[in-house]
């Protein structure tokens, strides 16, 4: 009857390792050892109740008159600005704009920044060639760059599309070029010795291995393009959700710009978390 | 016995040098029957997995030639399988998709033909009921398994292993091991397998080729077929002829090392 004797010897020693964590079991406390994990539903418990914490007190310093309207409205007034921009502003209108504009950017960027990302980690000489043009242009600061692209394109989408294409595919290129670079070489290999071509090796086997950290970075730079929108809205535009900010501040309708910015935090935040979702059902050998 | 067999796999006084690093120093000559299985036993960083790598067309020797069936190996093909000890398996593929990749390139075989091979190999390996599992729900040994399925699937009528089992742990390794052997008899594949393990070169092969450190040159050939005979099972693993074998070997091997262990 060894085994008796074996099973609570291995249970007990954890117990005296952790002797000192041990002391204060309480539920709390685990929640806050180092890395521990958070039982399901209470991340999203308390991620709901700490934002409606926030914006009960922010409601709360409003309505007592800490902080003057003009500069600082309540969530209510914003929600009711917001309410009114969609009934007679075309608010809706706007957005779907500002969504064209950035999703057909960033759409060009990618399918641009694919290919030639992969080229450039696949292809000795082509990163070579490259990398030093693409690094440069890549710490240009796009707002530096607007009175030229107008000069260049005039005041028209092709501004928009050419200041948001500058902001992300640049900086798309070399992420992607990263991604590739990572892809290991037994996977090449393994390809070739069952036959396959470099261009098929690169199609079936390298885009696949590198797809889930490729989306990844799609959409965090998706995120960038909207940063880029509101510049390239501010300076020319007569739509879009960049220009009902700008417009709304010429008045000092405060209210109206924060819930313009809302409007563009509320758009991202679904965006990314559907592409999250997507992530996780297309990938889920990861 | 009848005549002698043709050679299968012949290096032919192959040298290598990346830059001005020599790997292989002295023309290497050595050759392998068909169906024969060889063991490449040797200290770490002598040139066994360059060696083997230049079989499979993924570097070029520098001088000399190596011929599969008389023929100058060229670029990489389906004839030359090889299984790598780690990322051996595409992790976005099931265990199934992953021994049909295989055949994804294979134009001589119907989609029909591609699907009764691909069962067929899977269930070679044991690896049936978890055709529909992906790589990363199975453990490390199935996923050996699973690029051994592939390799075979593919046609490959020489399988060249680099340490494929390397990162099992010691009763994995094992039973993948005569489960290999067997599969090796009984499909009559030549296969080249590199590791620095004596007991696993001697359960596996036919014949162990035991290198030096380098200047890479060939210090002992050890003919186990004759010892052992060609049937390799668990138990024989415990009986005397393989220990006294295992005792020799060893010692060789430490000859080889050169006091470097
Ligand atoms: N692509 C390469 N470029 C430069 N040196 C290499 C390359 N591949 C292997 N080597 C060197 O060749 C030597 C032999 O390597 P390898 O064939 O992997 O030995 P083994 O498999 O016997 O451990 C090592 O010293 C290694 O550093
Ligand atoms: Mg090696």
């Amino acid at each position: 009857m060894t085994e008796g004797r074996v099973i609570p010897d291995a249970a007990s020693l954890p117990a005296t390792r952790d002797a000192g964590l041990r002391r204060r079991p309480s539920a709390v406390g685990g929640a806050f050892r180092l890395r521990a994990a958070l039982p399901r539903p209470w991340g999203a418990v308390i991620a709901v109740a700490s934002s409606i914490a926030i914006l009960a007190l922010w409601e709360f310093v409003a309505r007592l008159g800490l902080t003057t309207p003009l500069f600082f409205p309540a969530p209510s007034e914003i929600l009711a600005a917001m309410g009114r921009m969609f009934s007679t502003q075309h608010l809706a209108w706007h957005a779907w704009v500002s969504t064209l504009r950035v999703w057909g950017a960033f759409l060009l960027a990618a399918v641009m920044a694919i290919p030639i990302g992969m080229a450039m980690s696949g292809f000795r000489p082509v990163g070579a060639a490259l990398e030093p043009a693409i690094d440069f242009i890549r710490y240009l600061p796009v707002p530096a760059l607007v009175p030229l692209s107008i000069i260049w394109f005039g005041v028209g989408e092709e501004t928009k599309i050419f200041l948001l294409w500058l902001g992300t595919f640049f900086q798309l290129v070399l992420l992607v070029a990263d991604d590739m670079r990572r892809v290991p070489n037994e996977y090449f290999e393994t390809a070739y010795t069952i036959g396959a071509s470099q261009a098929q090796a690169l199609k079936d086997v390298a885009f696949r291995a590198m797809l889930p950290s490729l989306i990844d970075n799609l959409r965090i730079t998706l995120g960038w393009c909207w940063t880029y929108l509101i510049i390239a809205e501010i300076v020319a535009a007569d739509s879009g959700l960049g220009f009902v900010i700008w417009a709304a501040r010429r008045y000092m309708k405060t209210p109206e710009v924060m819930a313009g910015v809302v409007l563009i935090g509320v758009i991202g935040l679904a965006t990314d978390q559907l592409l999250r979702a997507i992530h996780r059902r297309a990938f889920r050998y990861l | 016995m009848a005549t002698a067999p043709t050679p299968h796999l012949v290096f032919d006084g192959v040298t290598k040098r990346f830059g001005s690093v020599q790997v292989v120093e002295q023309p290497f000559d050595l050759e392998v029957a068909r169906h024969e299985f060889v063991a490449f036993l040797g200290p770490s960083g002598c040139g066994k997995t360059t060696l083997m790598r230049m079989v499979g067309g993924l570097d070029q020797p520098s001088s000399g030639e190596i011929r599969l069936d008389g023929e100058p190996v060229g670029r990489p093909d389906r004839r030359r399988g090889m299984v790598f000890q780690s990322y051996s398996s595409f992790p976005w593929l099931t265990v199934g998709q992953n021994v049909a990749f295989g055949m994804k390139y294979r134009k001589d075989l119907s989609e029909q033909e591609k699907a009764v091979r691909a069962e067929r190999y899977l269930d070679l390996v044991g690896l049936y009921e978890f055709s529909d599992s992906y790589p990363n729900q199975v453990s490390g040994g199935m996923r050996q398994r699973i690029a051994i399925a592939r390799t075979l699937a593919a046609g490959a009528d020489v399988l060249l292993m680099d340490e494929p089992f390397g990162a099992l742990d010691a009763l994995r390794r094992e039973q993948l091991q005569a489960e290999l052997r067997r599969i090796q008899r009984r499909d009559a594949k030549t296969v080249v397998f590199v590791t620095h393990d004596v007991e696993e070169a001697l359960f596996l092969a036919d014949r162990v080729v035991v290198f030096s450190k380098r200047p890479t040159r060939i210090v002992a050939e050890i003919d186990v077929k004759t010892r052992l005979g060609e049937e390799r099972t668990l138990e024989m693993r415990d009986g005397d002829d393989f220990f006294a074998l295992r005792r020799e070997a060893i010692g060789v091997v430490r000859a080889a090392a050169g006091g470097e262990l």
